[in-house]
Parts: structure tokens; sequence; C-alpha cells
């Protein structure tokens, strides 16, 4: 089994998937606490629109859906502020926009349906060392978000309107959670593939909040449900010969079941608890 | 002025008008001490002096000086008062202010104001006018309210009260007029650098599910600001301890009746050290328990640091009980 880290890209992509696997779940809990699921939406088809540019024009994928990613923020930050209007209507029409212009340019310039397919899967074994270098970089950048701004960020999770009165600038924290998120699903992509960016991102976030009852077990229980996900996907993905986005995904989602059921359970046990007393 | 204790001295101070009096309710309150046993000598003492003894609790007094009026207010609260020498009245703009019949309570807050010690700040609003969606829901609206001064703002729903607090937190932009809180005009730099002297409690309470607890609750009012843990944790417990919420602490903030979460907010803004407070339809949520005891907590506050409270609510009977200014918002103005 070991032998399989004797290859350079396997190893590569193990530890790139084990950074992400264990950081980028923390600003899948910032999506959640802002509820800024929308922006994924729209990032998820930046990141794919971002591939076909770089398919058509035949440059690299990675960094032109982090360069198209950024710039869609950019340009709903700057839509929502100029319309006065919320964000999260202005990523709606930027993902609807992002996928017909994505399409588009697949289908003029016969981008071959191999390197599309490849867009929506991603691979861990792709990652070449400059790639990893960024993925490192943008893990630091929010872990190092995560522990200078913890006050802030509780503050703005709770009540914006108390966090700005306390002196907190939430415009500030909301921004460089909206720019981070931007950069974790467009290298994400190269990862675990534009379908299933929620896997690495969102579904570890989701279960730590079902289970955990403080900010800072949530991003921890976040953070640990992601890195585990990402080492047992991997192991089973090369187990069952099926791909290792697919591998992470089918486990993630057992999980959240089960933890979906248990807390049912218990909270139905808690209830009869209640109407007994 | 001099204090002693069983012969003793145990304060002095040399300074003028009232200030001696104030500067020994400081020692007193610092030091933990009673007055009951304390004698206190002093040169000269008008009606509002007599007041402020008064209220520190001293029963036996010294007074080279005296008039009149501080000769009766001493025999009104039984005070034991020997003097030198007796005037009708001490040529002094503090004397005309001070009738005589009034509480300690109710003069020393005067006293204080004209004093320079409270925490408050002034409010000022001139002309304001807020337009939403086209609807002018404040029109030249004009407010002031002085520095530790405690007023109510009352009106229909709707009428406006929710987005005047909003305005002055800075949160709404504002079509026409100026906001000035102290020295700093709202919207401006510096207003953005110190805008945690406002403390915001606001009607809907908060209704989402954030995982979160009383005490970290309370030190979001230092979130802005940057100091250790210790530190930090230190002031959460004296805000919670003041406002006797304490025992709340690692209790879900989600978890807490109405009650409890107007404490925490309360001990939130403590902790910020907010110099006004605004309250948005505070006792929405309570029951008349509750009530009662979100008047003696702000009441406690007001005695204690003085900031400048607006309220708003349209609860007439609970502001009933408060002495503070009421005004109506009514056509978008003030009444």
């Amino acid at each position: 089994m070991l032998e399989l880290f004797s290859y350079e890209p396997v190893l590569r992509g193990f530890l790139v998937l084990l950074v992400a696997g264990f950081t980028f779940p923390i600003t899948g809990v910032y999506l959640l606490r802002l509820n800024l699921l929308p922006l994924r939406f729209m990032l998820m088809h930046g990141a794919l629109l971002g591939g076909a540019i770089a398919l058509a024009a035949n440059i690299n994928p990675f960094w032109t859906t982090i360069l198209v990613n950024l710039l869609l923020v950019w340009f709903m930050a700057q839509t929502a502020r100029s319309l006065k209007t919320d964000m999260g209507y202005v990523s709606i029409f930027i993902m609807v926009a992002s996928m017909g212009v994505a399409f588009a340019l697949i289908s003029l310039f016969n981008v071959q349906a191999k390197d599309t397919m490849s867009l929506l899967w991603g691979s861990i074994f792709a990652v070449d060392n400059w790639q990893s270098v960024a993925f490192i970089f943008i893990s630091l950048a929010i872990l190092a978000f995560h522990f200078i701004f913890y006050r802030q960020l509780k503050a703005v999770f709770f009540d914006t309107t108390i966090a700005y009165s306390s002196g907190v600038n939430e415009k500030l924290i909301y921004n460089t959670v909206v720019f981070l998120t931007a950069l974790t699903v467009a290298v994400a992509m190269k990862l675990i593939g534009a379908l299933l960016i929620d896997v690495v991102i969102i579904l570890p976030a989701l279960i730590a909040t079902l289970h955990s009852r403080s900010f800072k077990r949530v991003v921890l229980w976040a953070s640990l449900w992601g890195g585990m996900f990402s080492v047992s996907g991997f192991f089973a993905a090369y187990w069952l010969k099926v791909p290792t986005s697919s591998a992470i995904a089918i486990l993630a989602t057992l999980v959240f079941l089960v933890v979906y059921w248990q807390k049912k359970v218990s909270s139905k046990r808690g209830l009869s608890n209640v109407k007994r007393l | 002025m001099i204090v002693t204790a069983n012969g003793q001295e145990t304060f002095f101070s040399n300074s003028k008008w009232l200030y001696p009096l104030f500067e020994l309710e400081d020692f007193l309150k610092s030091n933990t001490i009673s007055a009951d046993n304390l004698f206190l000598t002093d040169k000269i003492a008008g009606k509002a002096a007599a007041f402020l003894i008064v209220r520190l609790g001293f029963k036996k007094v010294h007074i080279e000086l005296i008039s009149e009026g501080a000769l009766a207010v001493f025999s009104r609260f039984l005070v034991d008062v020997t003097f030198d020498s007796k005037v009708p009245k001490i040529q002094c703009a503090t004397e005309e202010l001070v009738k005589g019949n009034e509480s300690p309570d109710a003069v020393w807050q005067m006293l204080r104001r004209r004093a320079g010690r409270v925490s408050g700040l002034s409010l000022s609003v001139e002309s304001l006018g807020i337009a939403i969606d086209g609807v002018l829901v404040l029109d030249s609206l004009d407010l002031k309210v002085g520095k530790g001064d405690h007023v109510f703002i009352k009106g229909d729903n709707g009428a406006g009260k929710t987005t005047l607090l909003k305005a002055i937190l800075g949160i709404l932009p504002i079509s026409s007029g100026r906001i000035q809180i102290g020295d700093w005009q709202v919207g401006t730099s510096e207003w953005e650098r110190n805008r945690s002297v406002l403390g915001y409690v606001h009607q809907d309470m908060v209704k989402n599910n954030f995982p979160i607890s009383a005490s970290e609750v309370v030190e979001i009012g230092l979130a802005g600001k940057r100091m250790p843990s210790a530190e930090i944790q230190h002031r959460t417990e004296i805000a919670m301890r003041r406002t006797r919420c304490f025992h709340l602490a690692t209790r879900s903030y989600h978890e807490l009746s109405g009650g409890e979460k107007q404490r925490v907010n309360i001990a939130r803004c403590l902790c910020q050290e907010a110099k006004v407070l605004l309250l948005d339809e505070p006792t929405s949520f309570l029951d008349s328990k509750a009530k009662d005891e979100l008047f003696i907590l702000l009441n406690e506050l007001w005695a204690n640091e003085a900031p400048t409270i607006v309220v708003v609510s349209h609860d007439d009977q609970w502001i009933s009980l408060f002495s503070g200014k009421v005004f109506e918002l009514s056509n978008g103005k003030i009444c």
C-alpha cells in the first residue's frame, strides 16, 4: 500500500489533499454562517468558466480559474455596491452567465469531452509543484485569517449590527471571507472537480454544525471531518478503484446521513423526555 | 475638607467647589468604607454640599461657615452638625439650583452632570431626513440629549423609532441633516474609529442559531479592541457580575430567557464601555418581572457610570417608571 507514495505525483497529491482537507472546511463554516451559499454556486460555475476559457485558449486551467473567480468576486462586489443590492442576487446572475459562456466556449472551440470531464471531476495526481505551493499558501492564509480575526469573526457571525457597533470592521471581515472562498473554490476544483467542491468545503462544516455546540468546536470538527474524509477517501479510492473525488464524496455523504439521523433520534428522545416530565 | 476616623485623618482635599465631595465619594467607594463612623470637617457648606454629605452617609459633621439652607438639609436627614458661623445663603450659582426639598439622589445626579462626572456623551440630531425606498421615514427631525441624560422615544409601530436608532448607529444612509455624538459627526472617519462608544441592544434579539455562550456574547463588546485574553476575561466577568448574569456565563445564549438575554446584552455594552446606550424596544420579549429587573438594572447603570441612554419603546407603562424625558415620534418628527 505504502509503495504508492514512492510515486511523486501520488505523494504530492496526497499531501495537498490532506492540507486542503483540514483547512478548506473552515471557509465552509464561514459560508454557512454568513449564509453565502449562492456565492459558492457562483464560484463553482466561475471555476467552470475559468476551466473552459483555459481549455479553449490552451492555457493553464488552474491559474485561470483562480483569476476568473477573483475577477467575478470583484465584479459581484462592485455591482452589488453600485446597484445597492444584495450580493446573493448578483451572484445568481453571474452564476447563470458564467455557465452560459462556459458552454458556449466549450462548443465554439471544440473542447474535447475528456478535457471537460476533467474539469468536472478533477484529479489529485495532476497537481504540480507550483500548484502545491498555491494550496499551501491558501491554507496558511485561511488559518492566519481565522486565528488573527477569531474574535471579530465570532462577532460578525453572531450579529453584524452588534459587531459593527462594537467597533468591528465587519465589511473587511465579510470581504475577506468572500475573497478566501473564491480562492478556495478555484483551487479545490483541481483536486476534486467542479461538481464535488462541496465535499471538501461545505459537507464537513455542515456535519460539524449538526453536532457541535460552540463556534470553536464547529471549526475544529469541520477541519477534522475534512481531514478524515480526505485520508480515508484517498485509501478507499485506491482499494475500490474509483476516482478519489467520488470516494470522498460517498464517504462524506454517508457520515452526514449517520450524523443527521443520530441528531434526529436524539432530538426526538429529548422531546419525549420533556413530554414525560 | 478633612475626614477623620477616631481622631485619625483618613481623607483630605483642597480642591475647589464640590469636587472634594466627589473625590471623597470615589475614596469611600474604592476602599469600601462606610461613612457612618467618620467625622467630616469643611470650611463652607451650602445646600448642594449638604445634600452630597447626606448622600455619602455622614452622621457627624463640622462646618465653619454654613448656610441656613444647608442647616435645614442636615436637620431634615438627622445629621449631627456643628458650625462656627451661619449665613442666610452662600453666594454661588449652584446654591440657586438646589431648592432644598429634592431627594439627595436627584441633587447628586444634577450636580454630577454639572461637574462633568458622567461617562455619557452628548447626542445631537439636527434636521435629520431619512428616506427608505423613496418614502420619507424621518423628516427634519431634531433631538438633543445631554451628557449622561436618559431619554425615551415612544411612537406607534412603523413610526421610525428603529430607523432613528440605526441612523444614530451610522448603519443607515441619511438623506439630510447631521448626527453628532460627543465630538464626532456620525459617518466621518473619526467616527468610524470611535464608533464603539455606542452600545446597541436591538429589538429582534438574535434569531440565528450561531453556537455561542452568554460570556462569549459579552466578549463581543471588546471584539473591536486589541487586548490580552486575560484582560478580556477579567472585563467580561466584571460586566457580567455587575449585571448579575455571571451565573449564566457558560449557558448557550439561545437558551436564555428574554430577561436573561437583556442582562447579557447590557453586560456586553458595559464591557464595551459604551458611552451612549441605544435600546430598541428592550421590553418586547419580557414578562413583568423581567421588566422590573431591567428597570432596576438601567437605574443602577445610570446611577453609577451615567452613560447617555436612549430608549425607544411603545411600552408606556414601563416608560412611566423612569424619571427621564419622554419624546413622541410621529410623522417623522419628534414632538
